[in-house]
C-alpha cells in the first residue's frame, strides 16, 4: 500500500512539474528527459531484464524518426501516420536481425548490433528516399494540431508522459507474465534455464521485437520534436549509447531505472552545456563523462538499486523503542 | 558508497541552481546569440567562427578609423542605438540539430537576445532557426549552404553566403572564359564525399551545367574521412577528364593530393569547391605538391592597408590561422545582422526584421567580394557571389577571376610538384 502512496506522489510531482518550472527551456528539459526516459525504457526490455545489450538500438530510433519525417516529406501527411509504420518496420527489422544476432552471446551480441546500426547509417546515407545526407524535415510551419509542431514544450511534455506511462505498464505487465519470469531466468542464466525447459530463443526475440517497436516510437517524437532527422542524429551510434548510459545509470532492469537515468543524465547534459558550452573547451564532456565514472565506479548497479538497497536496509534494522 | 550519495547530492544540486538560475537581462548592452559546433567532429570550424565573430566584435564596440568607412568601424558602439555596445552570447550545437535547437530556445528564452547566428552545419541552421521562427527572432547565417533553406517560407531567416547555385554557375562562367582562351574544358570529371555537402553541392553543380547543355562525364564518389582514395585516383588517370572539380573535407582534400602524387596522376585542370582546400592546414601540408589548383573563394585578403587586410590581421592575431573563406563569411553574416541592428535603431524584433528587409550593401562596405547584399522574398542575399582563385606559388591564393576582381591571370595547366 505504501508503494502505491508513493507512486502517486511521485505521479503527482511529475505531472506539476512544468508549472512549477515553467520557463520554455525547463519545459523542454523536462520533456527531454521524458523522451529519453521511453527510449531508454523501451531498451530497457531486451538489455535490462533479459541481459542483452544491445549497442544498435538506433536503428530502431531512426527507423521511427524517419518513418515520421517520411510520412510528412513524401506523402504529406501528418508525422503521427509515421509511428504505426515506425513500430510495424521495427518489430519486423528485430525479428530479421534478432534470429541471427540473439545466438550470441555476451559481448559478440553487442558488437553484432553495432554492425548492424552503422550499416543502416551508412544504407540511409546513400539512399536518396529517405534524403541521404541531407536528411528529412517535418513541417516548418504547422498546417494543424496532428503536425504536432508546437511552439510551447507543454503538449510534448504531456502526450510523452502519456508515451511514457503506456510504455512503464507494458513493462510492468511483461515483468510480472511467465515472460518476464523467462527473461530473469536466462539473465541469470541462460544455460540453466534451457535445461529447465525455458523456450530461451523465443523469449528472447519476443522482447527484442518488443523493445525495438517501443525504441522506435521513441524516434518518431524524437523527429516531431525537432522537425529534422538525418543520418547522424536518427541513426547515429553515440544516440544508442546515451540510451543504454542512462539506463545503466538509473538501474538496468527495474522498472523506474531508465526514467532514473534520464532524470539525472539530460538535465546534466543540458545544463552543464548550456554553462560551459559557450567556452569552447569541451568542458561539457568532461564533467558528463566524470559524472557517469564515478556512478559506474562506485555504484554500478545504478542509482535505483542503490536507493532500494538503502530502503530495505532501513526496513530490515530493528525498531528502536 | 558515501562518495555515490555525495556524487548524487551534488549533481541534484547543480541541477537545482541552474533550474533556478534565470536570465538578468540588462539592456545596456545589446545580446545576440550564436550557435557553433564548439565541440564534436566540426570543432576546428566553430572555434574559428567563434574568433571571427570575436573579431567582428571587437570592430563594433571599439572605435577603428583605420578600417576608413567601413560600416560600424569608426566609433565605438551602435550609433544607432546611442552608442550601445554589442554582447554575443556563444553556445555549443554539439555537432547535433537537436542540441542546437536546444541551445537557440536557451539564447532566446533565458539570455534574451535580439538575434541569432549561426550554425555552420546546414542540418543544424535548419533546427536551429526552426526555433527563432516560431518566436518571432531574426536569424541571420552567413555560411550554410544547403539549398532548401531558403526555401521553407521563413520569415525571420536571411542568408548573406552564395549558395551551391551560384558557385555552379561561377564555375561555368569561369569554364567558358578558359574555353575561349584555348583551353580544353569538355571531360568534366565531379569528385566528392557522399555527406550533406559533397552530394548537395555535386547534385548542383551537375543540374546547372545540364541546363547549358553540359553533360558531366565522370562521377566520383567516396566515403568521408577515406583512408584510401587509389581506386578514386585510378578512375581519372583512366578516363583522362580534362577539368577535375573536387568537393572534399580537409582531411580527403590532403590525402587525394598526396594519392595524386604517389600515382604521379595531374589532370590539367583541378578546380577545388572551397571546403578543405581553403583549409590553412591544408596549404601547410600538401600546398606545395597542389601549386595551381583553382579554388572557389569569396574572401579575398586585398591590398595590404585595406580594410580585408586590417581584418584579417586582427583575425591572425586572435585565432593564431589565417583568415579562411569560412570564417570570413561567417564574419560577414554577423556585420550584416549587427549592420541591421544599428539601422533599426532599436532592439525589437520586428524593426531588426524589417531593417535586414531593407538591407541594401554595396560591395565597398564588404568585406566579401560579393557584389552586395540584398535579401529576395526568401531571405537569400541575390547579389551573394563567388571568386576563383589560384595557389600559383604553393603557399597563398591569388584571385583570377572575374577580371574585375582578378590580382594575377590564371596560369595553365595543373603543375603539382
Amino acid at each position: 500500500m505504501r508503494r502505491y502512496v508513493w507512486l502517486l506522489i511521485a505521479l503527482a510531482l511529475v505531472i506539476a512539474y512544468p508549472w512549477v518550472f515553467s520557463t520554455p527551456f525547463q519545459q523542454r528539459l523536462g520533456a527531454l528527459v521524458l523522451l529519453y526516459a521511453i527510449a531508454a525504457s523501451a531498451w530497457n526490455i531486451i538489455g535490462g531484464y533479459a541481459g542483452q545489450v544491445s549497442v544498435g538500438h538506433v536503428v530502431f530510433f531512426g527507423c521511427g524518426a524517419y518513418a515520421a519525417m517520411g510520412a510528412y516529406a513524401h506523402y504529406g501527411l501528418s508525422p503521427l501516420v509515421g509511428i504505426p509504420a515506425g513500430f510495424a518496420a521495427s518489430v519486423a527489422i528485430a525479428a530479421v536481425i534478432g534470429v541471427p544476432t540473439l545466438r550470441l552471446a555476451g559481448h559478440y551480441f553487442s558488437m553484432a548490433t553495432i554492425a548492424v546500426a552503422e550499416l543502416a547509417r551508412l544504407i540511409v546515407t546513400n539512399t536518396d528516399y529517405l534524403g541521404a545526407a541531407v536528411g528529412l524535415s517535418g513541417p516548418t510551419v504547422p498546417r494543424n494540431v496532428f503536425d504536432l509542431s508546437f511552439i510551447s514544450a507543454l503538449p510534448y511534455y504531456y502526450l510523452f508522459l502519456i508515451v511514457l506511462a503506456i510504455t512503464l505498464v507494458i513493462t510492468w505487465w511483461m515483468a510480472r507474465s511467465r515472460m518476464g519470469f523467462y527473461l530473469r531466468a536466462i539473465k541469470d542464466s541462460e544455460r540453466a534455464a534451457r535445461s529447465l525447459g525455458a523456450p530461451a530463443s523465443r523469449t528472447k526475440l519476443h522482447a527484442y521485437m518488443l523493445s525495438a517497436g517501443l525504441t522506435s516510437v521513441a524516434g518518431a517524437l524524437y523527429a516531431m520534436m525537432f522537425g529534422f532527422v538525418d543520418p547522424e542524429s536518427g541513426l547515429g551510434i553515440l544516440i544508442s549509447v546515451k540510451i543504454l548510459i542512462m539506463a545503466a545509470l538509473g538501474g538496468a532492469g527495474l522498472l523506474f531505472g531508465p526514467l532514473v537515468g534520464a532524470a539525472i543524465l539530460v538535465p546534466l547534459e543540458e545544463i552543464s552545456n548550456a554553462w560551459l558550452g559557450g567556452k569552447g573547451a569541451g568542458l561539457t564532456f568532461v564533467v558528463y563523462g566524470a559524472i557517469i565514472m564515478l556512478i559506474a565506479r562506485f555504484q554500478p548497479g545504478g542509482i535505483l538499486a542503490l536507493v532500494n538497497r538503502l530502503l530495505s536496509k532501513r526496513k530490515g534494522a530493528p525498531h528502536a523503542p | 558508497m558515501s562518495m555515490s550519495k555525495l556524487v548524487g547530492l551534488l549533481s541534484a544540486a547543480a541541477i537545482m541552481m541552474a533550474l533556478g538560475t534565470s536570465a538578468f537581462a540588462q539592456q545596456k548592452t545589446v545580446k545576440i546569440g550564436a550557435v557553433f559546433p564548439l565541440t564534436g567532429q566540426a570543432a576546428s570550424a566553430g572555434v574559428h567562427a567563434k574568433a571571427a565573430i570575436e573579431v567582428a566584435l571587437d570592430i563594433i564596440n571599439n572605435a577603428h578609423p583605420e578600417l576608413g568607412n567601413f560600416p560600424l568601424a569608426k566609433n565605438a558602439g551602435l550609433a544607432g542605438l546611442g552608442g550601445a555596445k554589442l554582447e554575443v552570447v556563444f553556445a555549443d550545437n554539439q555537432g547535433s540539430p537537436a542540441t542546437g535547437q536546444n541551445q537557440a530556445l536557451r539564447l532566446i528564452t533565458e539570455e534574451k537576445v535580439v538575434a541569432l547566428t549561426g550554425a555552420y552545419q546546414s542540418g543544424i541552421t535548419l533546427t536551429t532557426s526552426a526555433i527563432s521562427e516560431k518566436y518571432g527572432i531574426p536569424f541571420v547565417n552567413g555560411e550554410s549552404v544547403a539549398a532548401n533553406l531558403t526555401e521553407r517560407g521563413f520569415k525571420w531567416f536571411f542568408r548573406t553566403t552564395p549558395i551551391a547555385t551560384d558557385f555552379a554557375k561561377v564555375y561555368y562562367d569561369f569554364l567558358t572564359e578558359m574555353k575561349a582562351s584555348g583551353a580544353k574544358t569538355d571531360h568534366i570529371a565531379l569528385v566528392h564525399d557522399t555527406t550533406e555537402y559533397g552530394a548537395s553541392v555535386a547534385a548542383t553543380i551537375t543540374s546547372a551545367f545540364k541546363e547549358k547543355g553540359i553533360a558531366i562525364a565522370q562521377d566520383v564518389a567516396y566515403t568521408t574521412n577515406a583512408t584510401d582514395v587509389q581506386s578514386q585516383v585510378l578512375q581519372l588517370k583512366e578516363k583522362k577528364p580534362d577539368v577535375v572539380i573536387m568537393i572534399s573535407y580537409t582531411s580527403d582534400a590532403i590525402l587525394f593530393a598526396k594519392t595524386m602524387q604517389s600515382l604521379d596522376y595531374k589532370p590539367p585542370m583541378l578546380l577545388a569547391d572551397d571546403a578543405g582546400y581553403s583549409d590553412p592546414s591544408f596549404l601547410k601540408a600538401v600546398g606545395k605538391i597542389s601549386i595551381g589548383a583553382f579554388n572557389r573563394s569569396s574572401w579575398s585578403v586585398g591590398a595590404p592597408g585595406s580594410a580585408t587586410a586590417i581584418i584579417a590581421k586582427l583575425y591572425k592575431d586572435k585565432s593564431g590561422d589565417e583568415m579562411d573563406d569560412t570564417a570570413a563569411r561567417e564574419m560577414q553574416g554577423f556585420f550584416v545582422l549587427a549592420d541591421a541592428i544599428d539601422r533599426a535603431g532599436s532592439t525589437e524584433s520586428a524593426k531588426i526584421q524589417a531593417a535586414l528587409k531593407a538591407t541594401d550593401m554595396k560591395p565597398e562596405q564588404l568585406m566579401m567580394g560579393y557584389k552586395g547584399i540584398k535579401f529576395d522574398d526568401k531571405g537569400q542575399n541575390i547579389l551573394a557571389s563567388g571568386l576563383i582563385i589560384q595557389l600559383q606559388d604553393g603557399e597563398n591564393y591569388v584571385a583570377v577571376f572575374p577580371k574585375a576582381n582578378a590580382e594575377k591571370a590564371p596560369v595553365m595547366p595543373y603543375k603539382g610538384w
